[in-house]
This record gives structure tokens, C-alpha cells and sequence, in this order.
């Protein structure tokens, strides 16, 4: 027995000896990020967004709120959250934004964060301890200085390569950092939602000419599949596509779309009437006349299109 | 079945217990390697977890604990009627956790409930199982499925809520092998799965919705198989996962073994995951486990843990690793106490990943 124990003894040591070694952490920032990769988070938080999303966004919230299954659809790792935030309606309560540039108090984000009372859900980060107050203080003075996004470019540029493998279809033909091209949807391509859905995001990587943002440049379309038939109906015309037994009842739904306030990054379709279940499409105009651009007059080249299906609740 | 059978069957099973005693240790993977048995041998989920079977709740009687109190009643195996089943968990924490930087948190806290129940609808065949947490906070479904086996329990069909097959299914649900696939016992799913049974070889082979048991959001399912060949000194398999969902599919490839050396039972495991729905590649993991499991006596426990985690395969530099220290003492049955340490390591710059737990836990279990 006694030998026994000694080559247990022997084998654990074994074992201890071979554990592995932690990274150094060179180029790396406090997130285990690379460092040119979307910011640092070496210091105390500032009130702007680069320091935020390095010190509250990416470290805490993205666990979660990070790729298709993100809550309510909000993604908060560096490539996405400015255009998911800023100017972007809660889905919890529609009547607010989630960042409402200027005004931290009527603010979704801030009562989620404070838990105020009101709020839908927990207090975030859920079922961890609070922010503490020095943090929020920050997000409350960047949001009060307007929510620029000082740094965010950056990022973006960075994630590029990225958003285009997470946005879909919708991103076809963006190169990286190069071109005008659609960051992320919300709802994702693909993806199925419980109603009600109020309004859908199609956030870019640059800001949009606003002056181009008009009724032709979204197209909302619910698709059914049925009998080649053509009807009109109060919302839009129906048309029938396809072929064979793939036959498409393609009927076009009343939504205008318009920039979110203080971020024409991100842009807002609102449907004029209630949603029902469905599969829905989304085509963003993105060639021809009327085609969506940036300031730059970079067009996005090619029509950017997702499908989604409502569900009921 | 009579009470006099029942007790028959009792005895009978407490003697055959008694033949494994000199290998005894309790609960976890590293029990199946020590006895050189499938995981099915003493939990009523084929893959492990859960309600004990009978055999499983007589050698947790006479075999696991160092001293068995003796009582007038028939050891408990876990039937309260003719058809049904039960069975649960309780574990109790006291621990300290130290970051730098940060105030330490000393807490006792109630880590969870759990009760389970199995219906025998048809002896042997097909019953109805449940594993409800019960605390802390509200109620949690954790599994819920039917189970049908075939006439010879060579395979089984399994319809409902529950755990994924995927690799080792540790107690310890904080294991980067656990976290990085996401398949772990918090995260049970919703769908069926196919058991095999031949001999040495088993295999399952589940499709589910993917979604840990929340709400559908896209067409995507998740599939998850594995395959295992086990001896009685030694074992292996390999698991393979992929859950297609629409903002990208995450794939997890592991191999996972166990090795008996004298008192010591091995345990490993290896998986490389590549999530796609993550941007930047940041979803493109890799962790291993490397676990002795050494029995210095009866009812005495001495687990030593090595982990590794590489977060990002993309980017060096930034792995982290976890050693863990644990001495299990089971006194008597239905008890166990558990006190150890598990030291954190990762990137100078993120103190969070510095952690050091000092913890003791009560588990309670029948």
C-alpha cells in the first residue's frame, strides 16, 4: 500500500507539473481583445463610447447580448451596439429609446442599468452585481454629452469582416472596411421573432445620406406561399412569384423608414399597422435610382435583402 | 412487487455492492472509471446525471460512504410506490472568493434543489422522468423526457426535455469544457435522442431545437452525438455538436477519455468549438481538462483538476487556465462534505480572470 501511495503521490505531481500557463496577455487589451482590434479598456472608464464599450459593453454585457440569440435582438459587442443603442426604440417599451442622445433619464438604457422602477425584465446585468455607480455616472455623462460616437469608427472598420458573416444576405458584396455596406439587421436574416414587432433596424457601417431616405428606399414585403393569383389589398398589392410548386404570394406592406435620431448610421422601418405572423422580407434599395449612399456619395451597390418570420406570441 | 421482494432485492443488491467495495469512491465521471462501468449503470439517464437507479442508490449506501449507519429500515433504493421513483440533491455553499482588486465576497448560499421522479409506466420499457430544481429562486425544468427501451435495453428513443450528450457530464457545471460547448447541465434542451447499447460500445445521437430549452428563433435544430468505448481500466470517445441557427452555426468537436491506474481514476477531455455567429472569430475555442481522481480510502476523495482555455484561437496570448484542489469526505450515506480550492488564471491585465475560491459544500443526496 505504501508504494501505492507514492506513485499516487508521483502521478498528482505529474499532473500539477503539467498544468498549462495563463497568457502573457501582449497585444492584448483588458478583454483579451487585440488591442487594435476595438478599443482599450486600460484605466478608469471615461464618458465616452470607446471607453464604455471596453469597460461595460464588451467585458459584461456581449456574454449575452452577442450573435443570433442576443436578448431583444441587441448586440452589444464593439462591431454592433452604437447602432443598436443610440436612437433605436426599446422592444421592452417601444416609447422609448434605449440611448436618447442628451437625455439620460428618458433613456432605456439607463433605467435598465439603475433598475428603475418601470423597467421590463431585470436589472442589467442581469443576475449580476449592479454597475457600480462610478460606471454609470460615465454612460449617463456620455449620453448626456450627446452619445457621440468619438471612437466607434474604429471598431467598426475593425469588425467589418465579421458583421458581413453576421448580417447575412443583407451584406452581400461589402468588402472589408471599404465600402458603404450594411453592418447588422434586427431582426437577423433568417431569424424568427415573437410579435409584436414594432419596428426592424438595418444599421451601416457609415453614417446615411438622410436626404435619400425616402419611401422607395425600403421595400417590406410579406410572403406566403399559395395559388398564382394577383390580389390588392388595403395594405399593398399581393403578387405571385415562382414557379412550379414554389409559388410565392409576395404582398407588400405599408412601413416607412426613416434615420434614428442622432445616429444616421442606423435606420428605423416602422410598419404603419401591426405586423401579423409571417415570413417577412426586407429589401434596402442599394442600386439604381434612389439607391441608398453614404455622405460620401458611396453607394451600397447591390440591394440588401433578409427575411424573417413573425410569430405569435 | 411485494415489500418481502423489495427487501430481497435490497440485500441482494447491497452484496453485490460490497464486491466493488475496495474501489469505491462516489459520484462524478471519475465513479464510472473507478467501477469500470457505463454511466447507465447507476443513473436512470443512460448518459448520466440525475436519479439514481437502484443499484446506484444501494452502492451509494454501502459502498461510497466511509461508516454506514444502520438503521431498521431497508436501504433506501429510491421506490415510494409500485411505479414510481424518487429521488434528489441538495448542496449548500460557504465560500470566500478573492479577485485582486476587488472586495472579497464571503458567502454561505444554497447552490441548488433538485428532485427528481421517474413513473415506470411500463416496467422496464417505458417511463416518464423529471428533474425539477426546486431552489434556490423560482422552479427550473431541467429535464423532463420519455424514455423507451428496447425489449433486450440495447437502445433506447428519448422524447423531451433534456441534457445533451457531449463528452464527460461533469458536477461541476463551471468547467471550461462545460462553458466553452455551452453543453452542460444548466442548458438542457428540448428534442429526442437515440441511444445505442451494444456490448463494450455505446452511442447517442440527439436533435434538438438549440435553443436551451428558450423559445425557437429560426428553423436551425442542434445535433449532437457521441461514441464510447469503454473497458473495464479504461475508456474513450469522441463527441461531435453542431447547432445551426440563423445568425450562424457553432460547432464542437471533443475527445474524452478515462484511465484507472491503482487508486487513481484519470479522467480527459479535449474539444475545440467555432462559433460562427460571433463576430471577429472570437468564437473559435479550445479547452482540455486533465482530472485525477485519487480514492485514499473508503469514503475519502482527493480530486486535483488541471484546465486550460484558450477563448480565441485567432489571437495568442490570451489563454487561461484553472487547477482546482478538492477533498471529498462522504461519512456516512446520503452525506457528502467537499472543501477545496480552485485558483484562476488568465491575462495580467483582467483581474477578473484571477480568481481564487475557497469554498466548503454540504451535499445531500438519496
Amino acid at each position: 500500500m505504501r508504494i501505492g501511495r507514492r506513485r499516487s503521490w508521483a502521478a498528482l505531481l505529474v499532473l500539477g507539473c503539467t498544468a498549462g500557463c495563463a497568457g502573457n496577455g501582449e497585444g492584448l487589451d483588458q478583454n483579451g481583445q487585440p488591442i487594435s482590434g476595438g478599443g482599450t479598456a486600460s484605466g478608469p472608464i471615461t464618458a465616452d463610447f470607446q471607453s464604455i464599450q471596453a469597460h461595460v459593453f464588451t467585458p459584461i454585457c456581449s456574454k449575452c447580448h452577442i450573435g443570433a440569440s442576443a436578448p431583444e435582438g441587441l448586440q452589444l459587442d464593439a462591431a454592433h451596439s452604437y447602432n443598436l443603442l443610440v436612437g433605436v426604440p426599446s422592444s421592452e417599451q417601444p416609447a422609448l429609446l434605449r440611448v436618447k442622445a442628451g437625455d439620460p433619464d428618458d433613456s432605456y438604457l439607463v433605467h435598465k442599468i439603475e433598475g428603475q422602477a418601470g423597467i421590463d425584465g431585470g436589472q442589467m446585468p442581469l443576475g449580476e452585481s449592479p454597475l457600480p455607480q462610478a460606471t454609470i455616472d460615465a454612460i449617463r455623462q456620455w449620453i448626456e454629452g450627446g452619445a457621440p460616437n468619438a471612437a466607434a469608427t474604429v471598431a467598426l472598420a475593425g469588425a467589418a469582416t465579421a458583421a458581413a458573416a453576421t448580417a447575412g444576405a443583407a451584406t452581400a458584396g461589402a468588402a472589408a472596411g471599404e465600402v458603404f455596406a450594411v453592418q447588422t439587421t434586427a431582426p437577423l436574416d433568417g431569424a424568427v421573432v415573437k410579435a409584436p414587432l414594432t419596428r426592424i433596424i438595418v444599421t451601416f457601417n457609415r453614417d446615411v445620406d438622410a436626404s435619400l431616405v425616402n419611401d422607395s428606399t425600403v421595400t417590406l414585403e410579406r410572403v406566403d406561399a399559395g395559388t398564382s393569383t394577383s390580389t390588392s389589398t388595403s395594405t399593398g398589392t399581393a403578387t405571385a412569384t415562382g414557379t412550379g410548386t414554389g409559388t410565392q404570394v409576395v404582398r407588400r406592406v405599408a412601413a416607412a423608414g426613416a434615420l434614428a435620431a442622432e445616429n444616421p448610421a442606423a435606420l428605423l422601418i416602422v410598419p404603419q399597422a401591426p405586423l401579423d405572423a409571417g415570413v417577412y422580407r426586407v429589401t434596402v434599395r442599394g442600386t439604381g435610382g434612389g439607391a441608398l449612399a453614404d455622405m460620401n456619395a458611396s453607394i451600397l451597390g447591390v440591394d440588401a435583402v433578409f427575411e424573417f418570420t413573425l410569430e405569435s406570441r | 412487487m411485494t415489500a418481502r421482494c423489495r427487501r430481497f432485492d435490497g440485500r441482494a443488491l447491497a452484496a453485490a455492492m460490497c464486491l466493488f467495495a475496495a474501489f469505491a469512491a462516489h459520484a462524478e465521471p471519475y465513479l464510472a472509471v473507478q467501477m469500470g462501468l457505463k454511466c447507465g449503470q447507476c443513473h436512470v439517464n443512460p448518459t448520466g446525471g440525475g436519479l439514481r437507479t437502484a443499484f446506484g442508490d444501494i452502492f451509494a449506501q454501502t459502498v461510497l460512504p466511509a461508516q454506514h449507519l444502520d438503521s431498521a429500515l431497508d436501504n433506501w433504493n429510491g421506490q415510494v410506490g409500485p411505479y414510481l421513483r424518487a429521488g434528489g440533491d441538495l448542496r449548500f455553499d460557504a465560500s470566500l472568493t478573492q479577485i485582486p482588486n476587488t472586495k472579497s465576497v464571503q458567502q454561505f448560499a444554497l447552490e441548488q434543489t433538485r428532485v427528481y421522479l421517474e413513473a415506470d409506466v411500463i416496467p422496464n420499457r417505458l417511463l416518464a422522468y423529471v428533474d425539477e430544481q426546486v431552489a434556490p429562486g423560482g422552479a427550473l425544468d431541467r429535464e423532463a423526457y420519455l424514455l423507451y427501451w428496447s425489449a433486450g435495453h440495447d437502445w433506447y428513443v428519448k422524447a423531451g426535455q433534456m441534457y445533451l450528450p457531449f463528452g464527460l457530464r461533469l458536477q461541476d457545471q463551471t468547467a471550461f469544457i462545460l462553458t466553452a460547448t455551452g453543453i452542460n447541465m444548466t442548458t438542457p434542451d428540448q428534442g429526442v435522442e437515440f441511444g445505442w447499447e451494444h456490448g463494450r460500445w455505446d452511442a447517442q445521437l440527439a436533435v434538438s431545437n438549440g435553443t436551451a430549452g428558450g423559445a425557437v428563433t429560426g428553423d436551425g435544430k442542434q445535433y449532437s452525438t457521441q461514441l464510447a468505448y469503454v473497458e473495464s481500466r479504461w475508456r474513450v470517445g469522441i463527441a461531435l455538436n453542431r447547432n445551426d441557427q440563423s445568425g450562424g452555426a457553432k460547432s464542437a468537436y471533443g475527445i474524452f477519455g478515462g484511465l484507472k491506474t491503482g487508486p487513481i481514476a484519470w479522467l480527459a477531455q479535449a474539444e475545440i468549438t467555432d462559433d460562427e455567429s460571433i463576430a471577429d472569430g472570437q468564437g473559435k475555442q479550445l479547452a482540455t481538462l486533465l482530472e485525477a481522481n485519487w480514492l485514499i480510502a473508503r469514503g475519502n476523495n482527493l480530486k486535483i483538476t488541471d484546465e486550460f482555455f484558450n477563448p480565441n484561437r485567432a489571437v495568442p496570448n490570451g489563454e487561461q487556465t484553472r487547477l482546482s484542489l478538492v477533498y471529498e469526505l462522504t461519512p456516512i450515506q446520503f452525506l457528502q462534505v467537499r472543501t477545496g480550492l480552485r485558483r484562476s488564471d488568465g491575462i495580467p491585465q483582467d483581474d477578473s480572470e484571477h480568481q481564487r475560491l475557497y469554498f466548503v459544500e454540504v451535499h445531500g443526496f438519496f
